[in-house]
């Protein structure tokens, strides 16, 4: 289970391309029977994908933490875009472990991430997140 | 698509609802455009397993249908700066998600600041604590 040692552990996901194709199956796919709103654009939370994603999987596989993906939440999720991302692109991602608190058998682990796009330097995203582990049952 | 512009906008200016019925194809289609597959949202039986009456939508595709909703009213994902929720409760496949948002606040820079969630057609409150700000036009 995760514990307070492992606050600050950092995991790093460069050369996340932003294929064109995955970002117009991921806005299909939250648009469902809808048309998609703007279909040559990458869905602002698609950051899960270029960014939460590839860290977040180095997290649930470093043996070290060991969380078990039955008992885990998506508990909260902020995103910032300060620059836009653009089909193509190929962008940087960072995550760190910014808080680890247990509670009525609940442990509570934020994680602070960012996207960077090494062609610009830009930001393109800041992300926190809340991801909460149940103790196995 | 163009911005609200920010003297047209008021405080308590509101987003139009956006409703979108979710079912478990479209969950199953998110899972592989996003390479989520965790079980807990594709595999019932798993689902069960862990304590949950099914299969459970992403939280991330919800906040993806509530970007959705905001961007439509800001004219574009381009004028959405932020968006933060809190996955409260679950939605399950054939649930209908309805989408708000309302204006809480407007900068000297144009910036719009409105509170957002999501509710399903349940009752439930799925996403709470939303919030988001969004650039308007001059």
């Amino acid at each position: 289970m995760p514990d307070q040692s492992h606050v600050g552990r950092r995991y790093l996901a460069p050369g996340q391309r932003i294929a064109p194709e995955s970002a117009r199956a991921t806005a299909q796919a939250i648009a469902g029977a809808d048309p998609i709103g703007e279909a040559d654009a990458v869905p602002p939370t698609f950051a899960a994908v270029y960014c939460l994603g590839p860290t977040l999987a180095q997290l649930l596989s470093d043996p070290e933490v060991g969380i078990d993906l039955a008992g885990l939440i998506h508990g909260e999720q902020s995103f910032e875009w300060p620059a836009p991302v653009h089909p193509g692109d190929v962008v940087d991602a960072t995550a760190e472990i910014t808080s680890i608190d247990t509670r009525r058998g609940m442990t509570f682990v934020r994680l602070a991430m960012e996207a960077t796009r090494p062609a610009d330097q830009a930001v393109v995203c800041r992300a926190t997140s809340l991801m909460i582990v149940r103790a196995p049952a | 698509m163009t911005a609200p512009a920010a003297s047209e906008i008021a405080i308590g200016d509101s987003v139009t609802p956006l409703s979108r019925t979710v079912t478990q194809e479209q969950i199953n289609a998110y899972a592989d455009a996003s390479g989520d597959h965790n079980p807990i949202h594709v595999d019932p039986e798993f689902a069960r397993a862990v304590g949950l009456p099914g299969t459970i939508a992403h939280g991330m595709l919800e906040m993806g249908i509530l970007a959705d909703a905001i961007a439509s009213w800001a004219g574009g994902n381009a004028n959405l700066l932020s968006l933060s929720c809190r996955f409260s409760k679950p939605l399950l496949p054939g649930d209908t998600i309805i989408c708000t948002g309302t204006v809480v606040s407007v900068d000297d820079a144009g910036v719009a600041t409105l509170e957002v969630g999501a509710s399903s057609d349940r009752g439930d409150r799925v996403l709470t604590n939303g919030r988001a700000t969004v650039r308007l036009s001059r």
